[in-house]
This record gives C-alpha cells, structure tokens and sequence, in this order.
C-alpha cells in the first residue's frame, strides 16, 4: 500500500492518481527548481485531459517563463492544452475579499490606503496562506463568475519563503485562533481540504544533496506531525550524470572528476531520503538548457516516465 | 581598531550558511575575535563547528585554533521575544500577562518578519556588548531575504501608524463586554454581535490584552529599531552577497543589489557561489553525460559574464567554484576560508 492512495480506487497511473485530486501543492525550497516541476506537472497533467490552472503567488513572476506566455498580473493566462496561469499574489487575494464585503467604493478605497489595514495583512498570523487557499477552494468550486467550472484542478506552486509546511498548516493555526464566525468556518473548511489526501495533494521537490534533503525529511515529519498525512510524490531535481566507467579512469586529469563525486553526493543522499521516504519517488536528471518553456517540454516525458515505473514499484 | 559587521544576503538555497561560516574562519585566522550569527546550518556543519543547541541561549566558542576567537551562535526567534519581553515590561505581573498570552504564543511564532526583526535584534545586543572585532551576520533562507532588512522600519511604521493607537484603546470594560457597547443601546449590541460573529470577541479580547500588556514595551522597542536601522548603515557595516552560478541567477542578484542600494545600505563584494569550473568544458565524448559538462561549465561562464558587465567594477566579484562535496568538516572550510580572505580587504576590524 503506498502512502496517501487512501481513496480505496484500483491504483491507476501516478499521473492519473495526482490528476483526481482538486488541488496539488509543490513544495521545496528556493533553488531546488520547485517552480520547473510545477509547470512540468501542470504540463503532464493537462496532457491527460485535466483543465489544469497553475497558480503562482510570489509578487515577482516567473511561470509564465516557463509555459511561454505573457505575464499574468493578476489574470488567468491561457497556455494552451488546457493548461492555464495565473499569478495572484496574497495580497491581492485580501483585497478582493475587502472589496467583496464592503462593496461602497470610497469605503473599500479608504480601507485599502489605511496603513492599519496593511500592518494586519502583513502581521496577522496565517492570513496571507489562508488567502491564497481560500481562492484555491474558490476556483474549483466554480465560483468566481465567468471562471465558473474552468478549472478541474489547481496546481500550487508554493512560495518559497518560510518552511513549506506553513501553508499546510496555516488554516489549522487560525482555527485555534478564530474558532467561529465567517473566517473561522472557512479556516476549518481548508483545514479539512488540506488534511484530506483524496483532495489535496502534496508533491515535494528537492534535490539530491545534503541541506535540501534534510528539509524534505523534516517536511515529511511535520506533515505527519501536523496533518497527518504524507505527500503524494517526492521529486528529486537536477540529478548529475552517471558518467560512463571508462571516463571514470581519466577522470582526474579532465574534470569529469567533480562530477563524478558530485553523482556521488546524490547517490547518498538519494539513499539517505530513501530510509525517510517508501512512498512515491520521480528521479529527474540535470539538463542542457536554459530555464524556459523548452526545459519544460524536455523534462515533460522524463517526468512522466518515471511516474510510471513508480507506481510499477521499481523507483 | 574599529569593529565591523559584515552581512551576507542572498537566495535562498545559494549557501550563504556555510559562506558566512567560511568567512568568520578567515576573519578570526587574521587574529580578529570573530561572531558567527547563524540561522540554520546543516547537521554537518553543526557538529564540525561544535555548536549545538545551547548555541540558541548563547555564543558557543569554537575551537578552531584560530589567532583570534571564533564564536558561534544561533538565532532563535521566540528565545530573543521571550528575552525581550523579560527586558522590558514594566513590572513581573506584565511580564508574565504577555508571555501567557495566546496572540503572544502565535504571534511570536509565526507572525512575518518576526525571526527577521528578531535576528536583527539580537545582532544588536551583541554589537552593543562589543566584545567581537567581527560579527558575519548569516540571514534567512527566504527569496525576500530583504524582509530581514526592512523589519525595524516595519515595527518603526507599525507604532507610527495609528494601528496601535486603536489597539490600546481599552475596548473592553472589567466584564468582557465591549466597551461603549452598553452605551450605544441596539446599535452597540448590533456591532458585538458583527464583531463576534466576524471573528469572535474572544480573540478580540486576547488581541487588546496583548496590545495592552505590551503597551509599556513600544518606546523601548521604537528607540532599539531606530538604532537598528542606523546600526546596518554604519561605517563598519557592509553586505556580501552571495549568488548562484548560472544565468538564471542573475536578475535575483541584480534585484538583490538594486534593493540594498534603495535602502541605503552598503554592497560591498558579490560572491558567487557554486561555479562549474571551466575543465568540465574539457570533458571529451558526445553522449549525454558528456554534453551536459560541457554546457554546465559554459553557462555558468555566461552567468558570470552578464554580472560582471551589469556590476561593471563597482564592487569585486569573487568566485567559488563547485566543490565535489558541500564543505562540512574543517578542512575544507578551511580551504574555503582561504579563498574569502580577500573580502575582509575593504573591511573594518
């Protein structure tokens, strides 16, 4: 039994397992190439015949990079194959919901240029992750107007500021902070959804070296620890070349040796996520190209590859 | 001599921790007594370094068996809240209310910007001790990194701002009913209700408590952010910034050193970190394997190209190359203490 299959369907493909749920989260630290697997995973999963909408939330954009298109600036940017982009930085999210409830102009106006309105947004505990989860939950619920139904699923790419369980965990903080009321059901609602496996899902991204494996281990244990859960996959980035045994011998003198130790390096820590993690795990190798929509197209089949031979058991 | 605080920034990810180790290395080789503040080492780094978790309550001495001492400490936000709070309220009874408090107990704990304004708090204190010729300042591993920056200005604007004025209003009379509620008849009782039903008047209640618990604390915590602020523009005082190789890297770097430059702030070298050296492009053969050496080693050649023209001499640019394995043990941070030695040129101390 692999961890999180706990929707008691007959296993099918990884791909289509991840494809069921409502909302995937890709978490990991900066520079672990998060953001690469997430559009690689919308990619994939639009592929399959999903209306995938990737979701970004840091202020300076980058996805759109990565899919070819425009920026977003606060729209949903069709990158075609039923993969979709937006960019919505929390903040955003908050000011929405201001002008939802207010509605007068002039009130919403004065609320947004009140510096005691900005100092709440940017002090009070949890609210910027339950912002963004709360117009998660909106999205593939179908509300939001003209958007109704476009969306099957909703691929996170987290930010990548403070431990990646903060997300996960923030409506579960305002629970036992606002115990009622409108923001405390919603706070209980998104505990609910990021608690449940069958429709949220959490794909971890790391890269095979000591640091960033270490805060993936920690990641899985807080997720236990707090949520109870286990992530659906854990994607080990950028992974160095095996070089080919007879370079080995001529290594010292062309530098291919640092390679070599690098490969090593990862193997290691490879190993030492192993003992941490049984669950599903996607080798990806370093590639030749620049950050951009054609390393996104390359690592599309490598990626998918590999979730297969997952769920066949050989990782 | 004059004292000197170098702040290394960053990514996140790029490896600023083990640099900002590096570097106190080199400083207390040169005989300076040297302050390593540290957020988050790797488990390996710890153990070579000697530092544990007492590290958070205070600066541990490492033996390095360097000219000049070579501490280590690691910051900790709740410990330096709590330690503060103790310094500042008024009386125990006071103290006692806000470390009790349950805002207190979330707020410490996850509010944005606190682990930053406390680092920066604690690297205070201990520039106000004056017993390092030295302090390297590791920041936190956040994209933002420059939230660490703008935390004193933040709490600064905070108190300025009228939001504590409305906080310290006693909005709730001896009973725990709103205050002026009773007063205003039906409509008083309307706006309980809305506020209850909006957010429950019980975390209304912890959040004025809170707000009026700390009451006593702000001006000491306005005068210390001021100080703060003049503190990371002082003579002494300059950034590192540290990048990583590669292309990609290079409009987080430039974005790193625009901000620093808005904020007054001091840049003095950019170290990037992480370099495939140029042999892998001597790396012979066509397949895969092969391919990718070369280009990694060509990319990060372009990488460095595009930041030296875009810096364009303003401020020293040193390399470190890839090493086989993240420096841990003391030797090879040794060896990476070599080659920073030249950023403590420009330096105080």
């Amino acid at each position: 039994m692999k961890a999180g299959f706990a929707d008691g369907k007959p296993a099918g493909s990884l791909l289509e397992e991840l494809g069921r749920r409502q909302l995937l989260v890709v978490t990991g630290k900066g520079g672990v190439g998060k953001s690469v697997v997430a559009a690689t995973l919308g990619r994939l999963l639009a592929q399959s015949g999903r209306r995938v909408l990737l979701l970004e939330v840091d202020p300076r954009e980058s996805l759109h990079q990565l899919l070819g298109v425009d920026p977003s600036g606060g729209e949903v940017v069709e990158a075609g194959g039923g993969l979709s982009l937006q960019n919505l930085p929390p903040r955003h999210v908050l000011d929405d919901v201001v002008r939802e409830h207010l509605r007068l102009a002039p009130l919403v106006r004065r609320v947004l240029a009140s510096p005691v309105y900005h100092h709440f947004v940017d002090g009070a505990p949890g609210l910027k992750e339950l912002a963004v989860l709360g117009h998660v939950q909106r999205l593939v619920r179908g509300w939001g107007g003209r958007r109704r139904g476009h969306t099957d699923l909703v691929v996170l790419d987290a930010p990548a500021t403070g431990h990646s369980v903060s997300l996960l965990a923030a409506p579960r903080v305002t629970v036992g902070v606002i115990p009622h009321g409108p923001f405390g059901h919603m706070a209980t609602e998104l505990a609910e959804l990021v608690a449940d496996p069958v429709r949220c899902g959490v794909v971890a991204v790391t890269l095979a070296e000591e640091m960033p494996v270490q805060e993936t281990i920690e990641l899985l244990d807080l997720l236990r620890g707090r949520l109870s859960r286990d992530p659906q996959l854990v994607v080990v980035n950028g992974l160095y070349p095996r070089l080919a045994p007879r370079r080995q011998g001529a290594s010292r003198q062309n530098g291919a040796g640092l390679a070599i130790r690098r490969r090593r390096v990862n193997d290691a820590e490879l190993a030492r996520l192993r003992e941490h993690w049984r669950g599903p795990l996607a080798e990806l190798p370093m590639l030749p190209l620049d950050r951009g929509r054609g390393l996104v197209s390359a690592l599309a089949p490598l990626l998918e590859a590999a979730l297969a031979r997952t769920v066949e058991g050989r990782p | 001599m004059r004292r000197s605080l170098l702040v290394v920034v960053g990514s996140g990810g790029v490896g600023k921790t083990t640099l900002a180790a590096a570097i106190g290395l080199a400083s207390a080789r040169r005989g300076h007594d040297t302050l390593v503040m540290t957020f988050d080492p790797s488990l390996r780094l710890k153990d070579s370094l000697g530092v544990g978790d007492e590290a958070r309550a205070q600066e541990v001495e490492v033996a390095a068996g360097t000219r000049g001492r070579l501490c280590a400490s690691l910051l900790d936000a709740r410990q330096t809240f709590d330690r503060l709070v103790q310094r500042y309220a008024p009386d125990p009874a006071a103290r006692d209310r806000i470390l009790a408090n349950r805002f207190y107990d979330h707020l410490s704990g996850s509010l944005a910007g606190v682990l930053e304004y406390m680092a920066v708090e604690r690297l205070f204190e201990v520039a106000r001790e004056g017993r390092y010729d030295r302090v390297v300042l590791d920041t936190p591993p956040t994209r933002q990194a420059l939230d660490f920056l703008e935390a004193p200005q933040r709490i600064v604007d905070f108190l300025d701002s009228g939001a504590l004025r409305i906080a310290l209003k006693p909005w709730f009379d001896e009973h725990g009913r709103l205050r002026g509620a009773s007063r205003l008849g039906l409509i008083g009782r309307n706006i309980e209700a809305f506020l209850d039903r909006i957010v429950g008047l019980e975390l209304l209640r912890d959040m004025a408590e809170f707000f009026q618990a700390f009451g006593p604390l702000y001006e000491g915590f306005r005068t210390r952010a001021a100080e703060v602020q003049s503190l990371l523009r002082a003579p002494g005082t300059s950034f590192i910034l540290v990048a990583g190789p590669g292309e990609e890297h290079v409009p987080d770097t430039m974005f790193f050193a625009r901000k620093l430059g808005e904020a007054g702030l001091r840049l003095g070298p950019v170290v990037v970190n992480r370099v495939h050296p140029k042999e892998l492009g001597s790396v012979d053969g066509e397949d895969e394997a092969a391919r990718l050496l070369r280009w990694l080693a060509e990319r990060d050649r372009r990488g460095l190209a595009a930041l030296r023209s875009l810096l364009s001499g303003r401020h020293r640019l040193v390399e470190v190359p890839l090493l086989p394995e993240e420096p841990a043990d003391f030797a090879s941070l040794d060896d990476l203490a070599g080659r920073l030695d030249v950023l403590l040129d420009g330096s105080a101390a």
